[in-house]
């Protein structure tokens, strides 16, 4: 735990150096906690942070030509340190995502509990402006790392038969900037949080008087940055580590999906940053890029912001996607329905990704001549997501589905996903749109894409691949009636919001007209429900990681490479490298192989 | 395998026919008040109707496969059936068919009725600030805590915004467009039937972009009402304007009150910052 608390006090003495040394700079006159300070407080106590963590005994030591320091022990506390096992990184990730999944639950609770009631009876418009932007942003946090930083991390380099990711170092790297993340956003509310949506849009996240916009700004930069490195990793691992014989052809479909969603990291999250950047100026350094009277516009933000920010949707959902048919295709034991078909529509989806960023802003006031193309362009995508349907129904077609609680899981995703799909062409139509947009329609819309389609993948994957993780079997009977609460509770309670919607509940609102009152008591009373059913799913993998029995390396009888090594794997995988001999979902086809575990082949350089 | 795909047909052709029934004939959408809002539900029902199909072919695949393909346990294989090209194209074919329906109507076709013809019988301009409504009429004459317009007229509406980012938005007209500072944006509504907000809590101006505190209650009232009693409404509104439209009204005719209130705007807002 040493390495922790050496992070701990490097990072708040990086945060103390950082903002004293600015407020000295400033003139030494206003408040310790002014914009700037806090501005470069963070910087300093964010290269304190990474510094105390692991960042001098992995790099610096070793460039000034120090002896390097091991990582210490095998034990628990190694999840606690800079660790360059991705198993290691990839169980961070899951545990941190699942934590921070439920203080943005319980946001979603007490913005339930608000809207029981037309009125402000139980926090003030303020308090829930806050509490909404708060719970948008965790969210969205979630969907974008929960998978890709777990089972990523965790599982590409079993799934393609390397010992590690391409650069181990950089992995654990972006794993641990996310806890001066989670820092910045909840720490926010002692500088008055903020309060403009996860959104952030100017001019309001420039006038807001909250300065927690400036760590919102700050957190959610460093969390790209890490979204960054660890696409980077993700890439060059897929590209360069697949063991011999595993073709690009021969990848398991969530190898794919983690690839195409990482193209889409490295391609686009920088843009996001920069609006930050810009934000983070027109508070403390005076310029204008987003203030009309000095000659700004705001279109500019929301272009570029959406220039990231809806291909981040498929961020949050490809690996999902990814995720869902590795389990159908397993549990259903047929191989994976038009394998090269989804592959073309994964990397369809990264490339259309990038050119529909406006039709979020059909009602924006930008040009006429924009609307036809973005609608159509917006359209097509789902042409390739409908390919994705095609092959989880294919796959499942004349298959022999055991129907487990990640099963369960995989099916409801399908359902649920549908319906975010087919909601979707209601803003994709302009016509629609400019009565939907900023509706409770949208966050119906997006609650199904985003629970449905990424959140749902989250909670699949996490059954499905438990036993490997933890060498344990969580409660099969709790885990599917969790299954069903999720994908049933998801319908209770989102459906009710496309009615209220289009009745004229606009979102991210306290109080709303009187007679949408009695539906809205509903859907909080499902909110709750659907909440308290998570207690159900923290329980049982809390229980069985430590009581639950011990599970076999291969309880699924799955074909990938995976559930080849021991559960949970050893240290560095696989003692030699595997052979790949054929494709991962061989079943049904008597005597083929994935791949050969020999003992006398080729070891790792 | 020809029995199974005839309960599929026939699950799927039912599922069909009561989706299609209940979309056509149970109203989900309220009506609305203007000649956009026709436009927005017809779509909305287009959309759902073409919806119907797509989705009941999934919900009885996905059904049947998990009622009659159940096997427990990992004993036995499915058969090794990894592609059919011939699926894959039809699938293909068909949801492009489908989306290429969909982006010509209600797609081009919407877009084309809603934007279509930019001329008007009247204009009003509408400011957006936080957190409140001003709308001024062409006679001049200003209110800040109702909108009254007249049935069967063609409006354009000049939206702008002080501060932030607004949306103007009347949820029974059909349509919204964002109030941005520095920049005019306009909106087109044929208003086709009278109502009142007494009855009907989607006629009101509600600001549907997130501005800060008082997002939520940035709203007024809506009228529509007959032409000739608009004309009274709006005379009288200028001849006698309200104790709390009449400061607001100054503020926007006369220079002085005008860098008045600049300075308020200029100090609320160093205030924030």
């Amino acid at each position: 735990m040493r390495p922790l608390f050496r992070a701990i006090k490097w990072g708040i003495g990086g945060y103390l150096l950082g903002a004293v040394a600015a407020w000295v700079m400033a003139g030494a006159s206003g408040p310790l906690n002014g914009p700037i300070e806090v501005t470069v407080g963070f910087i300093a106590g964010l290269i304190g942070w990474i510094f105390g963590i692991g960042g001098w005994n992995n790099w610096g030591r070793e460039w000034f030509g120090l002896p390097p320091k091991d990582d210490g022990k095998d034990d628990w506390r190694r999840y606690f340190r800079f660790n360059t096992d991705h198993k290691v990184v990839g169980v961070q990730y899951l545990v941190a995502f699942i934590a921070v999944m439920g203080i943005g639950g319980i946001m979603a609770m007490l913005m339930r509990l608000e809207l029981a009631r037309a009125g402000t009876d139980f926090m003030s418009e303020e308090t829930y402006n806050k509490v909404m932007s708060m719970h948008g942003i965790l969210m969205v946090a979630v969907a974008v790392a929960g998978i890709l930083g777990s089972f990523g991390n965790y599982l590409i380099p079993l799934m393609i038969g390397a010992q590690d990711m391409a650069f181990p170092r950089l992995n654990a790297l972006s794993f641990w900037l996310i806890p001066p993340v989670a820092v910045a956003l909840l720490s926010a509310p002692l500088l008055g949080s903020f309060e403009a949506g996860w959104t952030a849009y100017p001019p309001l996240s420039v006038l807001a008087p909250g300065d927690g916009q400036l760590l919102f700004n700050m957190g959610v930069i460093a969390f790209g940055l890490s979204s960054i490195l660890g696409g980077l990793n993700i890439l060059t691992t897929v590209t360069t580590m697949r063991a011999p014989g595993m073709t690009w052809g021969r990848l398991p479909i969530f190898v794919w999906a983690g690839f195409s969603a990482s193209l889409i990291s490295v391609l686009f999250t920088q843009y996001f940053a920069a609006t930050l950047v810009m934000i983070q100026l027109d508070r403390i350094a005076g310029t204008a890029f987003f203030d009309a009277k000095a000659g700004g516009g705001t279109l500019l933000y929301e272009h570029l912001f959406w220039f990231y920010s809806h291909p981040a949707v498929y961020i949050m959902v490809l690996p999902a996607f990814g995720v869902s048919l590795e389990i159908i295709t397993h549990f259903s034991r047929k191989p994976l329905f038009a394998y090269k078909a989804v592959v073309g529509a994964f990397l369809t989806i990264v490339g259309l990704s990038g050119i529909v960023w406006a039709h979020h802003m059909f009602t924006s006031g930008m040009a006429n001549y924009f609307h036809a193309p973005f609608m159509a362009l917006t359209e097509a995508i789902s042409i390739p997501t409908g390919v994705v349907f095609l092959a989880a129904i294919g796959t499942m077609w004349k298959g022999r589905i055991w129907f487990t609680a990640p099963m369960i899981m995989a099916t409801g995703w399908v359902f649920n996903f549908m319906i975010g799909g087919i909601t979707g062409i209601f803003h994709a139509d302009v016509a629609t749109d400019l009565q939907l947009h900023d509706t409770y329609f949208v966050v119906a819309h997006f609650h199904f894409t985003i629970i449905g389609g990424s959140i749902m993948g989250l909670l699949g994957g996490t059954f499905y691949w438990f036993p490997k993780i933890t060498g344990r079997m969580y409660n099969e009977r709790l885990g599917k009636i969790f299954a069903l609460w999720v994908t049933i509770g998801l319908n209770v309670v989102f459906l009710p919001m496309f009615w209220v919607g289009v009745n004229g509940m606009n979102r991210r609102v306290a109080v709303y007209p009187a007679d949408l009152q009695r539906v809205n008591e509903f859907i909080s009373a499902a909110a709750f429900l659907l909440g308290a059913g998570f207690l159900l799913f923290i329980g049982n993998l809390l229980w069985s990681a430590v009581k639950g029995p011990k599970a076999s390396d291969n309880p699924w009888n799955a074909s990938t490479l995976e559930w080849s090594v021991s559960s949970p794997p050893p240290h560095h995988n696989f003692p030699l490298l595997p052979e790949v001999v054929g494709h991962p979902y061989e079943y049904g086809r008597p005597g083929a192989r994935h791949a050969v575990l020999s003992t006398t082949g080729a070891t790792h350089g | 395998m020809r029995r199974e795909w005839l309960v599929v047909g026939a699950i799927w052709a039912a599922l069909t026919a009561l989706g299609e029934f209940v979309v056509t004939t149970w109203t989900m959408l309220p009506e609305g008040y203007s000649r956009e809002s026709h436009v927005v539900n017809e779509a909305y029902v287009l959309l759902l109707v073409m919806a119907v199909p797509v989705f009941a072919f999934m919900v009885t695949m996905l059904g049947y496969s998990i009622v009659a393909f159940r096997h427990p346990g990992a004993t036995e294989d499915g058969p090794n059936l990894g592609n059919n090209k011939r699926v894959v194209w039809i699938w293909l074919a068909v949801t492009a068919a489908l989306d290429l329906a969909v982006l010509i109507n209600p797609g081009f076709v919407g877009l084309r009725d809603i934007r279509g013809t930019q001329s008007a019988d009247m204009a009003i301009e509408v400011v957006g600030q936080r957190w409140s409504w001003t709308v001024t009429y062409e006679n001049g004459a200003t209110s800040t805590t109702e909108m009254v317009v007249p049935v069967d007229t063609r409006i354009r509406f000049d939206v702008t915004s002080t501060d932030v980012l607004h949306s103007f938005w009347v949820p029974g007209f059909g349509l919204k467009v964002d109030a941005v500072p520095g920049r005019t944006t306009q909106m087109y509504v044929t208003t086709e039937r009278t109502g009142d907000n007494a009855d009907d809590s989607r006629l009101r101006v509600q600001c549907a972009e997130l501005c800060g505190l008082s997002h939520a209650d940035m709203a007024m009232t809506v009228r529509v009402v007959e032409r000739a009693e608009y004309d009274a409404w709006v005379e009288d509104l200028k001849n006698n304007p309200p104790a709390a439209a009449q400061q607001a009204a100054g503020a926007t005719a006369t220079t002085a009150a005008g860098e008045q209130n600049d300075q308020q705007a200029g100090a609320a807002a160093g205030q924030e910052g």
